[in-house]
């Protein structure tokens, strides 16, 4: 099976793959997440919204929104 | 993407409500410049306070006590445990872990102990349990502030927080609490201690970003009690908007804290309200606590009363 992007959110205990290439930001919107709710980051690193992502990497989807 | 202000190193933050991108290092001086701007404009600290920090163990209030201390403030951290049965726990542990790391060691009120845990009381008022939480907290700032000699009490709102509050009033013409929505709330009468929130021009994504990259390790999960919240409605419409319209917010935010907005003058008779009654005039110390309210028994002490009959009631039956 050919690598794929992997992407973890972890609040949600959830993973999905898509298919690289791919911006973050076409990431988020295939994921159904608006960008100012969330932070994408991949190790210690902070990806901007435009940052391409290839086959075989892995990003978090961190959502920053709290209720209450 | 290179970052907007040095030029040079890639950046790790994409702002579109300020036509901005930064790297991590040129963010933070963003970041504390937005923090600074915040607390001048209406003056929400100044050299000599001591500064009373609330911290639950997210994002927002572990930021803004980082930030505060390295501004040179006088800071201590306060921790209310809600006595939520494992999310208070990972959440306290977040805090102290962060404080020790600086050398502090957090003041902590446990609810459980006081006689109301905020999942109890919630069966026992009938109020949403966001709502009464934030009745208890209020109380603990003011006694937890007197106790201590912190002559000012700092929460973590962040610009989301306070235009999905400010949306709400507006929806449901909230006048009373209009009037009182404010990142700079007064001294007012024996008791009730200043109380602000130096991070409503940054949003709640800016704010998570910087913790990211401050390596601040804070609680992601979400409070199990505020899934329901009606915040979070208000939070998704304004993000919608906001990502349609960058800058919509702080516009929204700014505009309705300008002096001239008639919105914000106060109905007859409303004071500042700390408790959920209908109130008018000085505060007086409650009858049962001696803590600052505007009805005869404040609040926190009805609350605690009715978690009391119910413990009791549920021991009748029991022994009975």
């Amino acid at each position: 099976m050919l690598p794929m992007i992997r992407v973890r959110l972890p609040q949600k205990k959830k993973e999905m793959e898509v298919p690289g290439p791919r911006r973050v930001m076409d990431i988020l919107a295939a994921a159904g997440l608006r960008p100012a709710t969330v932070i994408v980051t991949q190790g210690k690193h902070l990806l901007t919204k435009d940052h391409r992502v290839e086959d075989g990497e892995t990003i978090d989807v961190i959502s920053v929104v709290s209720g209450g | 993407m290179k970052c907007k202000r040095c030029r040079h190193n890639p950046a790790a933050v994409d702002l579109p409500s300020h036509h901005a991108a930064f790297c991590p290092d040129c963010f933070f001086v963003f970041f504390k410049r937005q923090v600074r701007e915040g607390i001048r404009k209406y003056r929400l600290l100044s050299a000599g306070d001591r500064v009373l920090v609330c911290v639950s163990g997210g994002k927002d209030s572990l930021v803004l006590w980082d930030v505060l201390m390295e501004m040179g403030y006088e800071t201590e951290g306060l921790y209310i445990d809600l006595g939520i049965e494992g999310y208070s726990g990972r959440s306290r542990e977040k805090v102290e872990t962060f404080a020790r790391a600086r050398g502090k060691t957090p003041i902590v009120v446990e609810l459980e102990k006081e006689g109301v845990p905020i999942p109890e009381a919630a069966r026992c008022v009938r109020m949403q349990e966001c709502s009464i939480c934030g009745t208890v907290k209020r109380y603990f700032f003011n006694r937890v502030a007197a106790e201590g000699n912190f002559n000012v009490v700092a929460t973590g709102h962040n610009l989301d927080d306070e235009t999905a509050r400010l949306l709400g009033n507006l929806i449901h013409w909230q006048r009373d609490h209009l009037s009182r929505q404010h990142p700079h709330l007064p001294e007012a009468g024996e008791g009730l201690v200043r109380k602000v929130k130096p991070l409503w021009r940054v949003s709640e994504m800016e704010t998570a970003a910087y913790g990211f990259l401050k390596g601040i390790d804070y609680v992601t999960e979400e409070c199990p009690m505020s899934r329901d919240a009606t915040s979070l409605v208000y939070k998704e419409a304004l993000s919608l908007i906001e990502d349609k319209m960058p800058g919509s917010r702080i516009v929204f935010y700014q505009g309705f804290l300008d002096d001239a907005n008639p919105v914000r003058q106060a109905p007859a008779g409303v004071t500042r309200g700390e408790d959920d009654a209908a109130n008018g005039g000085t505060p007086r110390p409650c009858a049962s606590c001696g803590a600052p309210t505007y009805s005869e028994i404040c609040a926190f002490c009805r609350m605690k009363e009715r978690v009391r009959r119910r413990r009791e009631g549920h021991a009748e039956e029991v022994s009975g």
